[in-house]
């Protein structure tokens, strides 16, 4: 017996890591709140801000709960990363937030499994209809017909270079197209010793896991491609995106502008190490580059056939199954004030990410360069996968296809069965 | 007895039928669940990604168990020579990345192992080797996180070789030598034998460690390049945590149960055979 005993110990542990999540879920009792619009709320907010737009938003939320004294909410900052590890746990532990920020293209999961509550009365107000919100924004917030959560920042994905390296590659201006910019990548990338690996490389081109997923359907964009049409239906394998594939892995492989095997982390370090003279980031990178002395600029993604194009990141936050009716409208409430002309004026300000409202004109986010930067460029953005709530199975098959058409692989070929693969995801 | 009883109940016994019931269901954890029947485990038995997991994580056991056993012995027999000057200094440093979080671990390696700003491909660039970006190298990912985990991990079996070796009576030996046998004979016909109970315990724990993977792999390669370290684990961890379909999670975390219950009952049963001849 004995014998049975040990292992079957030993080995349960991979199934007790899952029992842990085997609450049933279905009771949303919350142990704050009250039954009445008198009574005190109290709200927990979790987000991943965690640079300088953290400490902008901690002051919101503070300004929030002096400006009125119904609700409280207090906010916990974690990384991104730990949010998805922990949201499912806690909330069906009942320890969850009320709130929670996450990123946009996770939202159409969590909605489609229950995690949170529809906002379609708070977009119906009155006030919301008149902060003039993000349309594309908002569209992420969008599954199966209803609201799941409001945009907290929308902002298309940029290039950001060092001015210095480009200086001494006697490069002037950032280019505008994608044969420029290749043509500039070979220019800033060096083998001095000529062993075929370059010391330094012209841009720091992930090939999976990119920043916000978005750096290949940006590419894919700008070659008159995309992943889903407006039908939910794939569209990965299309000749536009056979050529810009074509296009990037002969880039990579034949002139070396970049190594392969990056994922979104790796081409931070790069960059901010000073080997790589680009990067295709969002508007944190600004305050790393900062951080490690390098004279930066930011431009949009250079087009290519189609013109110039971007993946959006979006960050969205939405209302868990856990709160009750009282913090739902708690959280709506919140949600006004954020929405307010001062606030999205101070939060894209502080956080460096453009305006969530088209109401608020370019001169009254200058002051900021990073913002001013970006806010230029806003409309090339597009919100990824949209709704989706397969994204991670659709994204991954992407993931697959470049990683190996930049490592040798034919490019008709693996977006065929990207193709095949994420359109099982979308039909599920 | 029965604080123990309760112990196990609440925190083992309970959770393994909670999870055993998940399995038969539908469920991501928010809202009600929809009972299914065996419909998960018939997703495991056809889905071909899935599937592949359950060859990955194979190949890692038979990559990772023979290797971190062999090394883990070597440094053993060598740690238990009185001549060695220095042991318990050896032993300790040997065992130090044991008692190592494996995240910790593996962040450190990930980082020597970057082939633009690790220290490793530095230093091996300067002698005329390219190790390349080996965590995204297919054939050579699953390769390289065995080697961590064997990094981490052989000092805690060395540590129960040694503690077998000391429990080996010195007069077997000598009786051997008296017969005339060498050191490799004494080693055959002395020390494997007496090692058998160890053996067993050692096998049976690399494997079970190998089956559940993951803290290395979630770190270094997220599973690729393209699910090629995509173990079980790893996969209950991406279709409970990612895709929150927490009823087939758990029906894939019963299946890696199950197989690792049947391999280790044969292995103890095939130790336990093996120390009844050496008795005998």
């Amino acid at each position: 017996m004995k014998k049975v005993m040990l292992p079957l110990a030993v080995a349960a542990s991979a199934v007790l890591a899952l029992s842990a999540c085997s609450g049933s879920g279905s009771d949303n009792t919350s142990a704050a709140g009250g039954d009445g619009a008198s009574k005190h709320v109290s709200l927990t907010f979790w987000h991943g801000y965690t640079e300088a737009d953290g400490k902008v938003l901690d002051q919101i939320v503070d300004d929030f709960n002096k400006s009125q004294d119904q609700v409280t909410i207090t906010d916990v900052t974690k990384t991104w990363a730990d949010i998805g590890d922990t949201l499912l746990t806690s909330l069906s532990a009942k320890t969850g937030p009320d709130l929670v920020a996450l990123p946009a293209e996770n939202l159409p999961i969590y909605a489609s499994k229950g995690a949170f509550q529809k906002l379609d009365d708070f977009y119906d107000s009155d006030e919301t209809k008149g902060a003039s919100l993000n349309e594309q924004a908002v569209s992420m917030e969008k599954v199966d017909g209803s609201y799941y959560g409001v945009p907290t920042g929308f902002v298309p994905l940029s290039v950001i270079y060092n001015k210095k390296l480009f200086a001494a590659a006697g490069i002037s201006a950032f280019p505008t197209t994608w044969d420029e910019w290749v043509a500039d990548a070979k220019k800033l990338t060096k083998d001095a010793d000529g062993d075929g690996t370059p010391e330094q490389y012209g841009l720091a081109l992930p090939d999976h896991a990119t920043v916000g997923n978005g750096v290949w359907p940006s590419l894919f964009y700008g070659g008159g491609g995309g992943l889903v049409d407006d039908s939910g239906h794939s569209v990965i394998d299309s000749d536009a995106n056979v050529k810009t594939l074509t296009y990037w892995a002969d880039a990579v492989r034949k002139d070396h502008i970049s190594p392969t095997g990056l994922d979104g982390v790796k081409s931070d370090g790069l960059f901010s190490s000073g080997k790589a003279a680009m990067e295709i980031g969002g508007p944190w990178m600004a305050g790393v580059a900062a951080d490690n002395k390098i004279d930066y600029g930011i431009a949009g993604v250079p087009g290519g056939s189609a013109g110039p194009a971007a993946s959006a990141i979006g960050i969205s936050a939405g209302v868990t199954v856990q709160a009750d009716a009282d913090q739902k409208a708690a959280a709506e409430k919140f949600f006004a004030y954020f929405f307010s002309q001062d606030v999205a004026t101070k939060w894209s300000l502080g956080s460096g990410w453009p305006p969530l409202r088209t109401d608020i004109p370019a001169s009254a986010v200058s002051s900021n360069p990073v913002v001013k930067a970006l806010t230029g460029i806003a409309g090339t953005a597009r919100p990824l996968l949209p709704g989706v709530a397969n994204s991670v199975d659709v994204l991954a098959a992407v993931d697959e296809a470049t990683q190996k058409a930049l490592t040798g692989g034919d490019p008709a070929e693996l977006l065929k069965a990207a193709s095949a693969t994420a359109s099982q995801a979308l039909s599920e | 007895m029965l604080p123990a009883l309760v112990i196990l109940g609440a925190f083992v016994f309970w959770p393994m039928l909670a999870a055993l019931r998940l399995s038969f269901t539908e469920s991501s954890g928010f809202g009600p669940s929809r009972w299914v029947g065996l419909a998960n485990y018939s997703t495991i038995f056809h889905d071909p990604k899935i599937l592949k997991t359950l060859g990955i994580t194979a190949m890692y056991a038979v990559m990772f168990t023979p290797t971190a056993i062999i090394v883990a012995l070597l440094f053993a027999l060598v740690l238990t020579n009185k001549a060695l000057i220095g042991r318990g200094a050896f032993r300790t440093a040997l065992f130090l990345p044991f008692i190592v979080s494996m995240a910790v671990a593996a962040f450190a390696w990930s980082y020597l192992l970057d082939p633009q700003l690790g220290l490793l491909n530095y230093w091996l660039s300067n002698v005329g080797i390219h190790l390349g970006n080996v965590l995204q190298d297919p054939r050579l990912a699953l390769p390289t996180v065995v080697v961590v985990a064997v990094w981490k991990s052989f000092g805690f079996y060395m540590v129960v070789f040694i503690a077998g070796l000391q429990q080996i009576p010195e007069d077997l030996y000598e009786a051997a030598r008296i017969d005339g046998a060498g050191r490799w004979r004494r080693f055959v016909y002395v020390t494997v034998p007496q090692l058998s109970t160890t053996f067993a315990f050692v096998v049976v724990f690399a494997t079970i460690a190998a089956l559940q993977a993951f803290d290395q792999i979630y770190v270094m390669t997220g599973g690729g390049p393209y699910r090629h370290t995509q173990t079980v684990v790893a996969e209950i961890y991406s279709q409970g945590f990612k895709k929150l379909d927490l009823g087939l999670a758990s029906a894939i975390s019963y299946v890696l149960l199950l197989i690792t219950l049947v391999l280790s009952l044969v292995q103890f049963r095939f130790f336990g055979r093996h120390e009844k001849d050496v008795v005998g």
